[in-house]
């Protein structure tokens, strides 16, 4: 194959839309270097996912299909991803950067006497990967320098799922991408990706209702039950579910700043002048003060709604990468230089003790 | 139970970061360095283990000399031995490099759990501890919150996204990466310190160890992020800042 | 002819059986003293040997014997007249020494001293006169035990305190009676005999009940290690603090056994003021029964039965106990001693005391905020760094860089110091002087702080430091001595007390020379400095339920507050750990009249922040800053003034309670910048 070869992720029965960043990132991996870029599903029974995925133009879909893949674990998708690796050559992997490929992932890559560069922000010529270091106060730019496959995986939101090629009429069909895009930069580095919009839930409407675009093929893996060490259980709520903030389209978010959790109740009255749900960073939830289904970042909710206050944040980058989707992001904190305000549309630089309760008056007036 | 605890000191976590004159790493001569706190969990983790069911834990770690100081600061926290490994150019290695050479020093300890930190807060690469399981053999988890010890291996506590966890069984021996929060970490004690002065720390070069060093990934620069996006401060006093941000939201961001 | 006075009637001729009865009493009375005292003896001298004691220099030692022992100093001044009754009652012991010899040796014919001698008829008669005193005291002391109860004595009626008072009563009676009958009167023996019985009854109780002190208490307070608050290094490896009972040393023995129960430390106590379970009486007194029942060998650990773990961290190390006690126990190197006991062997697990070390440990600063924001602090306000070329360096500690009252108070001070012209310069780096990690009692955190702090200052060749906080300075010019040589250091307010003169007087805001006639209510409107407003550090923030806290009554803040007046709180830190009273009040009286709380310079209640406890978690019973801020706003005063960063945490918190009509909080160094001229603003 050589190439590029996407590894989508899906869950709980959908394809995650991580992966369709993935495959965007792909796919402008692909257009940089001329390459075809095929993607490759995994799992027991991956055939509807695989012909979701297929209605893009790619070089082709590959079902990694075995029994023993029905759940996750570590050994059999490093074995199976393996296997497929070796069959088709490809010159780069791409994954999205989940906890799942966070697991196996770099097993995966020292097979192939390889390191994953993981968590890309940015892809730029050459080619050079960008991510972020030093809890995001630092980018570092790395290339890869082994003889053998490069194994990347990208960010949460650092590409646009939307820009994933669409279906075009059969003529422009080619196996590089897509035609004549819009240019878009991260950090200063210039890439180009195809645009086209997505809807609600991340999946592309095919203009065409016809059968897939791209070959999807079988791959049998061959794994022996002996090589699967680890016994996944069930997954498990923390708590007791009682809020969606997946789907908020106005979320409140309350970081250290707010010092007390009997404070948290000014911010929650925001948060209901508002009409938007309460949301929390890591700290406030290890704390107890919220319920771990609040917790936006990288170990709760990513996030995506139309305006996402953050108050008393100081914008980590596990709390960033969990709200960095957001159409509008404002910021209410008292240090100007916290990195919150890197990622705000709108901040105010002041005492969110002083800020917040304005603030409730301003939109109860508004209102009126 | 013999736990191997594989730790990293990194620069402390509210350090000034300016880059150095070559470009290629931050400016490291006015740093403080302090154990990486995943690992502090980690190794909080083995040290409850070890509570509870005896054996032994070793700490390991690799770098130039000031290592030594976390490595007796582990030891003053509870652990019984340390493996030093010198390594002057730790931070020229990939994952993978880093790994081979952490590994050639557990192999001879045989031990039942290897637990390393999730990720460092310097690379936050998150890769080592499972590089080092592929290298070693051992079946591994991730994101570990919480271990216990069975009659045929380990039962763990993993984090999913999005506030699901789900339990895992491994046989021993085995690899975890450890998550933070999972434990209350200990503070390092004056009888801790005083009765580490007499444990063993066991210094090993790199050149020793003979793995392989040349790199497959190169980090060719590092940069300072810049802002990616105008934005807007509204000043004035909370008031006025308040009303001109409904204003905003309203008129020209219409989200409200 | 003046007929003379009734003499002492002193028997004659004992028979026999009377002396051989009355060598078998003594006997008896002397065993059974000694089977307890001896006991007492043998667990003080089987107890460590404190290191580093020095008998010598000795004066100071007899000075402190002569005016805390035989002068009661002490013992009157803070509490005057029961005071005085008990100095009566020890100089009527004092005086009695012959008398109680010579009665003796009476019985065995051997009488020394003769009542019809001059020099005996003065003696006697010298006696008699604090017999007389000693016995109305006695009756005094007594009346206030058991009827008035002072809630100090504690809530348990003590019978052996009445059966000493009566003992003593009767002493002084048989005593004194025995000048209205003659020699030859056999009431005269019979007295004699009362008098006999109550000395040997009384002997052996001595051993068995408080008033061991009577033995023990001047020497204590000879060897009373001459310092306050002194936390002794840790004298080698296996030395983790008061872990046992083989930690005690002899000083801890003996002054376990010589309390006297008068609970005046636990009366100036700020956590037993608030419905904690501290009792600095109790902490002594379990040492105490740790001894008797363990003994100084023990293993047991001292937190367990006799004192428990949450008592000792309840503790701000204000002093006032040891301030107070009369017998000189030394309760601060106890208490600290106990917490590193639990500290140092990583037995105390507390969720806040945690964080609070691991922040320490990995960072900078007590508060666990980046360092960067120091910087940004000294470059946004421009402040000149610290070159080894001016004559003070500015220690910001962690209040002063990172919180923002902290940060005024800094700035505050700073305009005046650019005012006078003083060469200064702050310090690039500065990590946390280790105050918190000391008066917790962790050991090792606290050596590393100071072994750090005191490599840079020689690195930056500091001479002289000013600080704005008084916890800095103690730690900086005592504790940091176990580790180097720290450059002299003073407090903000020694500093600018010396430049008084030179800054210009004001007055507070709102005051106006003509009271008029609402006979000196003077004007409403106070500037309210008080609140969370800026959110700043203050970890106890926690919005105040209305009636959560004792909020003064309105109408008391709004008739009578009076204008252009100020009050000011001693820190404990400045006031009973440096005698530091007079210079913060002359700075403090640039802005204003001065007037004094109720518990002011040595007596100053604290606010609750020392010991650590600001960085802990919440504080049950009664906040201790809430009772102080509510004494202090009921002085009337229109300011109060600090001079400490924590007091003016505390009090900010505090002062939310007492709501708009709140007095306004500031640090003297806010005051003495008051007068000046805008032009000074940097």
């Amino acid at each position: 194959m050589s190439g590029i070869l996407v590894v989508i992720e899906d869950r709980a029965g959908g394809i995650a839309r991580i992966s369709w960043e993935a495959l965007a990132a792909g796919q402008q991996l692909a257009a940089q270097l001329r390459l075809p870029v095929s993607a490759a599903d995994i799992g027991a029974e991956t055939k509807s996912l695989a012909t979701e995925v297929a209605a893009h133009p790619l070089a082709k879909v590959v079902c990694v299909e075995h029994p023993l893949l029905a759940h996750y674990t570590a050994d059999g998708f490093t074995l199976a991803l393996e296997q497929l690796i070796r069959a088709e050559s490809p010159a780069y992997i791409v994954f999205p950067h989940t906890y799942q490929v966070r697991d196996y992932a770099p097993a995966l890559a020292a097979r192939f006497g390889q390191s994953l560069i993981g968590d890309v922000v940015a892809i730029d010529d050459g080619p050079v990967f960008m991510r972020q270091l030093m809890q995001g106060r630092l980018n570092g730019i790395y290339r890869h320098t082994g003889n053998g496959p490069c194994f990347l995986s990208v960010q949460a939101g650092a590409f646009r799922a939307e820009s994933v090629a669409e279906q075009l009429d059969s003529g422009s069909r080619s196996s590089h991408g897509t035609a004549s895009v819009a240019p878009c930069s991260y950090q200063g580095m210039t890439s180009v990706v195809p645009k086209m919009p997505l809807n609600e839930d991340g999946a592309l409407a095919p203009e065409e209702t016809a059968s897939s675009l791209t070959a999807v093929s079988i791959f049998t893996p061959t794994l022996d039950p002996d090589r699967i060490r680890t016994r996944p259980g069930e997954p498990f709520r923390g708590g007791t579910q009682t809020v969606d903030l997946g789907s908020a389209q106005r979320i409140v978010s309350v970081g250290r700043g707010i010092k007390d959790a009997a404070n948290i109740p000014l911010v929650q009255e925001l948060a209901t002048a508002l009409g938007a749900e309460l949301a929390a960073s890591r700290p406030i939830c290890d704390s107890g003060w919220l319920p771990i289904e609040r917790q936006v970042g990288s170990s709760g909710h990513t996030v995506s709604p139309k305006l996402y206050l953050a108050v008393g944040i100081s914008g980590a980058i596990q709390h960033l990468v969990g709200m960095k989707g957001s159409q509008c992001v404002v910021a209410i904190n008292k240090d100007s230089d916290a990195p919150i305000f890197e990622v705000a549309d709108y901040g105010i630089v002041g005492d969110l003790f002083e800020v917040v309760p304005a603030l409730i008056a301003a939109v109860k007036a508004a209102k009126r | 139970m013999k736990i191997v605890v594989a730790i990293k000191q990194v620069p402390e976590r509210d350090a000034q970061v300016r880059i150095d004159a070559a470009g290629k790493w931050i400016e490291a001569s006015d740093l403080h360095f302090a154990l990486n706190e995943p690992d502090a969990y980690a190794l909080e983790e083995a040290l409850q283990l070890k509570e509870k069911h005896g054996g032994e834990v070793v700490v390991l770690s690799a770098g130039p000399e000031r290592v030594a100081t976390t490595l007796r600061e582990a030891l003053a926290k509870g652990a019984d031995r340390a493996i030093y490994i010198a390594c002057d150019d730790l931070g020229s290695r990939d994952a993978l490099s880093v790994a081979r050479l952490l590994a050639a020093a557990i192999r001879p300890e045989n031990p039942d759990l290897v637990l390393t930190g999730l990720q460092s807060e310097d690379l936050g690469l998150g890769q080592t501890g499972v590089i080092i399981a592929e290298l070693l053999g051992l079946p591994h988890a991730t994101l570990i919150l919480h271990v216990e010890k069975t009659e045929t291996g380990f039962t763990v506590k993993r984090e999913l996204e999005e506030g699901w966890f789900q339990t895992i069984d491994l046989p021993t021996p085995a690899l975890l990466t450890i998550q933070s929060g999972g434990n209350k970490l200990r503070y390092a004690t004056l009888m801790g310190i005083k009765r580490a002065k007499a444990k063993e720390v066991l210094t090993v070069t790199a050149a020793e160890l003979a793995v392989d060093a040349v790199p497959v990934v190169v980090l060719e620069q590092v940069t300072l992020p810049r802002k990616q996006k105008s934005t807007q401060i509204l000043s004035g006093t909370a008031k006025e800042a308040a009303a001109a941000l409904v204003e905003k939201l309203i008129v020209e961001a219409h989200v409200l | 002819m003046i007929p003379l006075l009734p003499t002492l009637a002193e028997p004659q001729h004992f028979s026999l059986l009377e002396k051989l009865l009355f060598i078998a009493l003594a006997v008896t009375s002397a065993v059974a003293f000694w089977r307890r005292f001896g006991i007492v003896l043998d667990k003080i001298l089987k107890s460590k040997r404190d290191p580093g004691f020095r008998l010598f220099p000795i004066g100071k030692r007899i000075r402190e014997f002569v005016w805390e022992v035989l002068c009661q100093a002490k013992v009157i001044r803070e509490r005057p007249l029961p005071g005085l009754a008990h100095a009566f009652v020890f100089w009527a012991f004092c005086a009695f020494a012959l008398v109680t010899l010579n009665h003796c040796a009476v019985a065995l014919g051997l009488g020394f001293l003769s009542p019809r001698g001059s020099i005996g008829c003065l003696y006697f008669y010298f006696a008699a006169a604090f017999a007389l005193l000693c016995a109305f005291s006695i009756l005094a002391l007594f009346v206030r035990r058991f009827f008035i109860r002072p809630r100090w004595l504690g809530a348990k009626l003590s019978w052996e305190s009445g059966v000493i008072a009566l003992l003593i009563f009767v002493l002084m009676a048989s005593y004194l009676a025995s000048f209205l009958v003659a020699d030859s009167d056999p009431a005269a023996r019979v007295l004699w005999w009362v008098h006999t019985l109550a000395l040997l009854i009384f002997l052996p109780l001595i051993p068995h009940t408080k008033h061991l002190h009577l033995l023990l208490s001047p020497v204590t307070v000879f060897l009373s290690r001459g310092s306050f608050a002194q936390i002794l290094p840790l004298s080698d490896d296996e030395d983790f603090g008061l872990v046992a009972g083989t930690d005690l040393t002899r000083l801890v023995s003996l002054q376990a056994y010589s309390c006297v129960e008068c609970g005046r430390c636990t009366e100036h106590c700020p956590a037993s003021n608030t419905g904690k379970l501290l009792n600095p009486k109790e902490i002594i007194l379990g040492l105490r029964g740790y001894l008797n029942e363990y003994g100084p060998a023990s293993d047991q650990p001292l937190l367990g039965k006799y004192n428990s773990q949450q008592a000792v961290f309840q503790c701000t190390t204000c002093g006032a106990c040891e301030f107070q006690c009369p017998v000189g126990i030394e309760h601060l190197p106890i208490l600290v001693g106990l917490r590193r006991g639990s500290v140092n062997t990583g037995v105390w697990e507390d969720q806040h005391g945690s964080q609070l070390f691991l922040a320490l440990e990995r960072g900078s600063n007590a508060l666990g905020i980046s360092p960067v924001e120091r910087d940004k602090f000294i470059e946004k306000n421009a402040l000149p760094l610290f070159d080894g070329t001016q004559e003070y360096c500015l220690w910001l500690g962690c209040m002063g860089a990172y919180d923002p009252k902290g940060r005024e108070i800094v700035l505050a001070l700073v305009r005046v110091m650019n005012y006078l012209g003083t060469s200064y310069g702050v310090l690039r780096k500065e990590r946390c002087t280790g105050d918190t990690a000391r008066r917790l009692g962790n050991d090792l955190l606290f050596q590393q702080l100071a072994e750090a702090n005191l490599q840079n200052l020689a690195e930056n060749k500091v001479k002289k430091i000013v600080s704005i906080c008084p916890h800095c300075v103690r730690t900086i010019q005592e504790d940091w001595r176990e580790y180097g040589a720290p450059p002299a250091v003073e407090h903000h307010s020694e500093f600018l007390a010396r430049f008084v003169s030179q800054l210009p007087r004001t007055v507070g805001p709102g005051f106006s020379p003509d009271i008029g006639s609402e006979g000196g209510r003077g004007p409403q409107r106070r500037v309210l400095v008080a609140g969370v407003e800026e959110g700043g550090f203050n970890p106890r923030t926690k919005p105040i339920a209305p009636g959560g806290a004792l909020a003064p009554e309105t109408e008391q803040t709004a008739s009578s507050t009076q204008p252009g007046k100020i009050v000011y709180h001693d820190p404990c830190y400045l006031g009973r750990y440096r005698n530091v009273y007079d210079q913060p009040r002359k700075v403090a009286a640039l802005a204003g009249e001065l007037v004094e709380a109720p518990r002011n310079r040595e007596r100053s209640f604290c606010c609750g922040a020392g010991g650590g406890l600001v960085f802990l978690g919440e504080e049950t019973g009664e906040r201790i800053s809430h009772n102080r801020a509510q004494e202090l706003v009921a002085t009337g005063a229109q300011t109060i003034a600090a001079a400490c960063p924590f007091c003016n945490t505390m009090f900010r918190d505090a002062l939310t309670a007492a709501g708009e009509d709140a007095p306004e909080l500031l640090d003297i160094a806010q005051l003495a910048a008051r007068g000046l001229p805008p032009s000074d603003v940097s």
